[in-house]
């Protein structure tokens, strides 16, 4: 087995294997982490609903195959919640990886011992849009549902009478539902960063819907992998060129979707950005929710956006988000939390990509996608003629 | 008596580095040099102190322009810290133009402590430019 080998796998489960969402072979494979000690946590979601889920790091085998499954409603980025120095893993949407390789430049996470499982990802939906969008586009009661999938560009919900209900996902966006505004322009699908990318995309024939294609990114991929198939715990056979080709085509289509998407929402302002901004930022009430779920800021509490900013003192325009926006230039990765959080509605990820983007193609610098040494903390940037 | 004649007068706040532009600072004044009594100087120990959260206060206290000044590069007497300024200057001028505040109104320059006359012509020079853009966008009401 080599970096960059691909394959399909399974679960050998039958119970995992059925209720993972392709083949069960990442729960199976965080599973086996555990129960043979390459990891001493796990990072999963646990679910609660439908459209509810929380972040839980337990040691719990047991835990960790009771959530396997795709959440498409829970937009929780799970890099907040590794300790440094524990041997952990966690399954890693593109912005969850990216997140937790921020994080480790800051010091906040020990690359050397996390094990990032990417999932591909085509992007997630507000919970409580979801519930919305139920009502008003399905006809649905958000009580009745039990299940969920994408195919074929297709958002098909499944209530508990066992009927199947599927509307055009770009139907959905152009209402106003659907994805988040920050996953129809994020362009990164297959988490490269990660040790091993794991998706359904790729995967044909006998195997479709029943295994998951697999990419050895890491090292540490191979480690993971290895250790689950030596445990007796998932089953692989190389993935053939037809499905790489898919693969590959696909990721390429929704990178055409995310620009277009992009020039849609992050066209430049008309009119006055400082009355924009003002306009924007005046409904803040300080509360710090979009600091607090923002995986790429590493400050914890003393911070400078929080201790020199008070409400007293923001007369115009806010200090805290002033100092955010020069702060995250390069590294917001637009996940879209802060919109999620903001009790206000300020469309917080929108505002900050429109000060990161820029920077960060200019830098040409994409973070979170490697280890490179974020810009503002590079002295050496004159010598590069910048 | 003689008609006082008001003309509106831009508030500047101007970091300097303790070991080269404060002491340009100093030559501006010895050497007699005009300048406008437009700055307020801030000394920091070297422009590699220099925190985006300063600048972006000065402004919401309600500057109309703000300049950060330090030893040229190759004389910091921290080594690099002039670098370190330039790149939070590169990150603070898009961050301050894609808010919308003028572009005028933020500089970098370096000045050294024997360049006193330089020094005032910055000062001069600044000043004329934040009169031709006017007063702050960001200044708070009541704040002249
Ligand atoms: C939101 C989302 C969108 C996706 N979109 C695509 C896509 O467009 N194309 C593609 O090829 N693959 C996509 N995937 C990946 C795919 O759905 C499967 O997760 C992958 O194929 C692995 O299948 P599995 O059966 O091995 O995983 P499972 O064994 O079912 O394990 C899934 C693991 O993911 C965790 N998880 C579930 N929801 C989330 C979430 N929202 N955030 C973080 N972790 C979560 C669970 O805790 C569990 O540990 C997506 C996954 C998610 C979560
Ligand atoms: S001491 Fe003057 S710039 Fe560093």
């Amino acid at each position: 087995m080599e970096v960059g080998d691909c394959y399909i796998g399974w679960a050998t489960d039958e119970d995992i294997r059925t209720r993972g969402a392709s083949g069960g072979l990442v729960t199976a494979m965080l599973a086996a982490a555990l129960e043979k000690g390459l990891v001493e946590a796990v990072v999963v979601l646990k679910k609660l609903g439908e459209f509810e889920a929380v972040p839980v790091v337990t040691s719990d085998p047991e835990e960790v195959k009771a959530a396997a499954g795709s959440m498409h409603s829970v937009p929780i980025v799970l890099s907040r919640y590794l300790d440094y120095g524990t041997k952990v893993a966690l399954p890693a949407k593109p912005c969850d990886a990216r997140s937790t390789i921020e994080q480790a430049k800051r010091g906040q996470v020990d690359i050397d011992t996390t094990y990032i499982v990417g999932l591909n990802c085509g992007g997630t939906m507000h919970p409580a849009v979801t519930r919305d969008m139920l009502d008003v586009m399905y006809k649905l009661d958000p009580a009745d549902i039990e299940g969920e999938e994408i195919d074929k560009g297709k958002l098909i919900f499944e209530t508990k009478d066992g009927k199947e209900h599927a509307i055009k996902i770009d139907e959905l966006e152009e209402e106003g539902y659907g994805r988040r505004e920050s996953c129809q322009y994020c362009d990164v699908n297959i988490p490269t960063m990660a040790d091993i990318a794991c998706g359904n995309w790729g995967v044909i024939g006998d195997l479709a819907g029943k295994g998951t294609f697999v990419e050895i990114n890491t090292e540490k991929g191979i480690e993971i992998l290895k250790n689950a198939i030596d445990a007796g715990a998932v089953e692989i056979t190389p993935a053939d060129d037809k499905g790489k080709a898919i693969r590959a085509k696909v990721d390429g289509a929704m990178m055409n979707v995310a620009a277009a998407a992009n020039k849609k929402y992050l066209s430049p302002i008309e009119g006055s950005h400082l009355d924009y901004y003002m306009n924007a930022l005046s409904d803040c009430i300080n509360c710090g929710a979009c600091k607090t779920v923002c995986p790429v800021c590493a400050c914890g509490e003393g911070a400078k956006c929080t201790d020199f900013s008070s409400a007293s003192d923001t007369y115009k325009m806010s200090l805290f988000h002033l100092v955010r926006f020069v702060h995250l230039m390069d590294s917001c990765i637009g996940c879209g939390q802060c919109t999620d959080v903001c009790p206000v509605d300020i469309p917080l990820t929108h505002i900050y990509q429109r000060f990161a983007v820029p920077m960060q193609e200019e830098f040409e610098y994409k973070p979170g996608m490697d280890m490179t040494t974020p810009p503002f903390f590079g002295v050496d940037l004159i010598e590069e003629g910048h | 008596m003689a008609e006082v004649t008001e003309e509106w007068q831009p508030k500047i706040v101007m970091f300097c580095c303790n070991w080269c532009s404060y002491g340009g600072a100093d030559s501006a004044g010895m050497g007699r040099f005009q300048q406008p009594p437009t700055v307020r100087v801030i000394r920091v120990m070297c422009s590699g102190r220099m925190d985006p959260v300063f600048i972006l206060n000065a402004f919401l206290e309600g500057a109309d322009g703000v300049i950060f000044s330090g030893c040229h590069i190759g004389d910091c007497h921290y080594v690099n810290g002039n670098y370190k300024a330039t790149v939070k200057y590169k990150f603070l001028k898009a961050m301050v133009n894609e808010l919308g505040l003028e572009d005028e109104r933020l500089k970098l320059d370096w000045i050294s402590a024997s360049e006193g006359e330089r020094y005032a012509e910055v000062v001069t020079e600044f000043t004329e430019q934040i009169k031709k853009v006017g007063p702050s966008p960001l200044k708070p009401e009541g704040v002249i």
